[in-house]
């Protein structure tokens, strides 16, 4: 019979990705109800749980369904997308630290933002009109800082480089900001990366996007796997490297700017979610790729719910929980003694 | 490094070329005359720039009318504007540009690293968040300081601890230092959170960093705190010198180098706790300003004193910029450092590798 010890012990590169696979979606369905039943709202988890076997109050009905579930449904999409884009990112610049939100690109989404803002879209109008100019933007600075990955040898120096790219485009949005007192009000909670009061019209306006790249990553899942073992490998086996990394940038692109369209700049999760699949299943990206879509999602909605449950009755901005989750995590990893090459 | 004081014996008059000898009983002391001269230019500068930021506004002033203004004469709108008005806001750009920059060259000479400035490794943001926690928790007129102080200090102690692993020369320490800095600015945003929205608005330009409605009576503290730091600096410059040599030839030359780096360290903290408390954030310019220094005053040594200058003209120059450019609208002058900074840390990461695949 199944063995938690003896599962564990195995090297992370021998254990059955199903068995993995299937325990973290029963985490990720628990932790999925949970998002439904605690709020910081006066409805209690008993309103809410008797909401869900369908005989609950009017008032606790509306919440549940209206509010938190909607939540949560952008908690998951956003939280497999950017799982994936650094995943993908990640395995690209052969580099543990690539993360669309530390190089810049969720800046770039921002600054796409405040400048749709600042030309009369309004918030309500958000997602619909400004999810494409932010992939966009996304895009071209995914380009801008893998070109630079091809001058950078030393990984954390592609770090540095999208650290000053944020803080450049940070600085922008702000001037921007300052222009127009309306759009600064708008834009000043979504700046710091949250999933709450987003409606499932937001989602659907990306929907086309995640599609996109979800059929875009099945194909290019295997030649990315053998890129890992070299870039001649990769050409022996019939890849051409170079419009393999072209497509996962489109993919990364697509992911991280639609993420950041519906929920704002949201840090460091690209960076802990393949952390924690790689020491889970290692190393092989196929195996890391399927390991994301639960463990992303789980980031999210859990980090959430603290968000709802730590400040009562306020509500905490999400990218910062998950910014105070996810440094500590960068830290081990620089703090290793080797750093992992992923080559 | 080559301070050339092995063919001086104390005492005797023969300086090296270009080099002055001071000698007062049996102490001397070698000033390099290169170095003098343009520091001194460099002074002279800042007292141009000075004259002219306090003549631009929307009430502007002829430079000679800002001379009489300061000496308490012409007419009492011109006196009012100058020295009520325009005085404390340049003197506290003055002040906090010299302290960050100071800093940055301390940090840069401890850590071996020119990018291992405060603002990079996260002291900026740490000392931001602790002041934050002490404006919108206590509110006590003086507690900003003492709390930015004590941020400054936890975030460089985390640093080396955590990056000091592996050795400050890496990129590592840097990075561990972004990553406390992360947190920090996190934090700040969720404290500024909790508040009324209004509170926030009004605290949100010094969070960025800005010289505008600073406190009147924290900046003479902060030019004392300054002129203490240039004064300690300028004293140990020579000590701090060594610390470009590897340990063994610091203990041969008679220095213990962890105590070396410990003042240095501990200088570094309390200028850039200070300067976080009265102007927020405002890291980059203890990038710049070093490097300014540096190309500038081409000095041999451990360009501290041109250092304090170029921060203190880089500083004013920005705060100028900022709130004459988008005119009424001001910018923070952290907008407008982040804003010039930025892309010239970018040119540090992107040029280096190119010299070095040589």
């Amino acid at each position: 019979m199944f063995n938690p010890v003896q599962f564990w012990q195995r090297a992370p590169s021998q254990r059955p990705l199903v068995v993995c696979f299937g325990l973290l979606f029963i985490v990720l369905s628990g932790v999925f109800v949970l998002s439904l039943l605690y709020g910081a709202g006066s409805v209690t988890p008993s309103q809410a749980w008797q909401v869900l076997l369908g005989h609950g109050t009017d008032n606790a009905y509306f919440v549940v369904a209206e509010l938190r579930f909607p939540r949560t449904l952008v908690g998951l999409t956003v939280g497999i997308a950017l799982g994936l884009a650094g995943a993908l990112m990640q395995a690209m610049a052969r580099n543990p630290l690539a993360e669309p939100g530390l190089l810049g690109v969720s800046a770039g989404s921002s600054f796409a933002v405040a400048v749709a803002l600042l030309l009369g879209a309004s918030a309500a109008t958000l997602a619909m009109g400004v999810a494409q100019i932010g992939a966009l933007m996304g895009c071209v600075f995914v380009m801008a800082a893998a070109r630079l990955q091809g001058q950078f040898k030393d990984p954390v120096r592609l770090v540095l480089a999208g650290a000053a790219l944020t803080s450049l485009l940070t600085a922008l949005t702000s001037i921007l900001l300052m222009y127009d007192q309306r759009a600064a009000d708008e834009i000043r909670f979504w700046v710091t990366g949250s999933v709450a009061g987003r409606s499932l019209d937001n989602l659907l306006s990306v929907t086309p996007f995640f599609l996109l790249a979800g059929a875009l990553t099945l194909y290019i899942a295997k030649p990315l796997a053998s890129m890992a073992l070299g870039e001649k490998v990769a050409l022996g086996l019939g890849h051409n490297p170079k419009t393999v990394r072209y497509i996962v940038m489109l993919i990364v692109a697509l992911l991280a700017g639609s993420a950041t369209a519906i929920a704002g700049p949201i840090m460091f999760v690209g960076l802990v979610v393949p952390f924690a699949a790689r020491a889970i299943v290692g190393p092989d990206i196929r195996r890391t790729l399927w390991m994301c879509l639960p463990i992303g999602p789980l980031m999210i909605i859990s980090a959430d719910i603290l968000t709802r449950l730590i400040a009562q009755p306020a509500e905490m901005p999400l990218g910062v929980l998950t910014a105070i989750v996810g440094a500590p995590v960068l830290m081990m990893i620089v703090r290793a003694k080797r750093l992992p090459t992923l080559s | 490094m080559s301070v050339s004081t092995s063919s001086v014996t104390p005492g005797s008059s023969a300086a090296p070329s270009g080099q002055w000898l001071l000698a007062w009983g049996d102490k001397t002391l070698l000033l390099d005359q290169a170095a003098c001269k343009r520091n001194l230019l460099l002074v002279l500068a800042l007292v141009l720039i000075s004259i002219v930021c306090l003549g631009i506004g929307t009430l502007p002033v002829a430079p000679t009318d800002v001379i009489l203004a300061l000496a308490g004469q012409g007419d009492t709108m011109t006196q009012f504007v100058v020295n009520d008005l325009r005085l404390n806001r340049l003197l506290a750009g003055i002040y906090t540009g010299a302290a960050f920059s100071i800093a940055g060259c301390l940090m840069q000479t401890v850590a071996r690293n020119r990018l291992a400035t405060p603002g990079i490794i996260g002291i900026d943001n740490a000392a931001m968040a602790f002041a934050v926690a002490s404006v919108v928790g206590v509110g006590i007129s003086f507690a900003p300081s003492a709390m930015a102080l004590t941020g400054a200090a936890t975030a460089t102690a985390l640093a080396f601890i955590i990056g000091g692993g592996s050795g400050t020369r890496g990129y590592r320490f840097i990075v561990a230092g972004l990553a406390i800095g992360s947190v920090s600015a996190a934090i700040s945003q969720l404290l500024l959170a909790q508040v009324h929205i209004d509170t926030a608005n009004e605290a949100y330009p010094w969070t960025v960093g800005s010289l505008s409605g600073r406190p009147e009576e924290q900046i003479p503290v902060m030019g004392w705190i300054t002129l203490v730091g240039i004064i300690i600096s300028v004293i140990l410059c020579r000590r701090f010198q060594l610390m470009a040599f590897s340990d063994s030839v610091i203990t041969a030359l008679g220095r213990t180098p962890n105590r070396l780096r410990f003042t240095a360290v501990i200088v570094a903290v309390i200028l850039t706790g200070f300067a976080v408390a009265l102007a927020g954030p405002v890291g980059l310019v203890a990038l710049v300003g070093p490097e300014m220094a540096r190309t500038f005053a081409r000095h041999r040594g451990l360009p501290l004193l041109s250092s304090a200058l170029c921060g203190a003209i880089v500083m004013i120059l920005a705060d100028l910029v900022g709130r004459t450019l988008l005119s009424p609208i001001e910018l923070p002058v952290g907008v407008v450092t982040a804003v010039v900074g930025g892309p010239y840390l970018l040119w540090i990461l992107i040029r280096k590798p190119k010299r070095s695949t040589l």
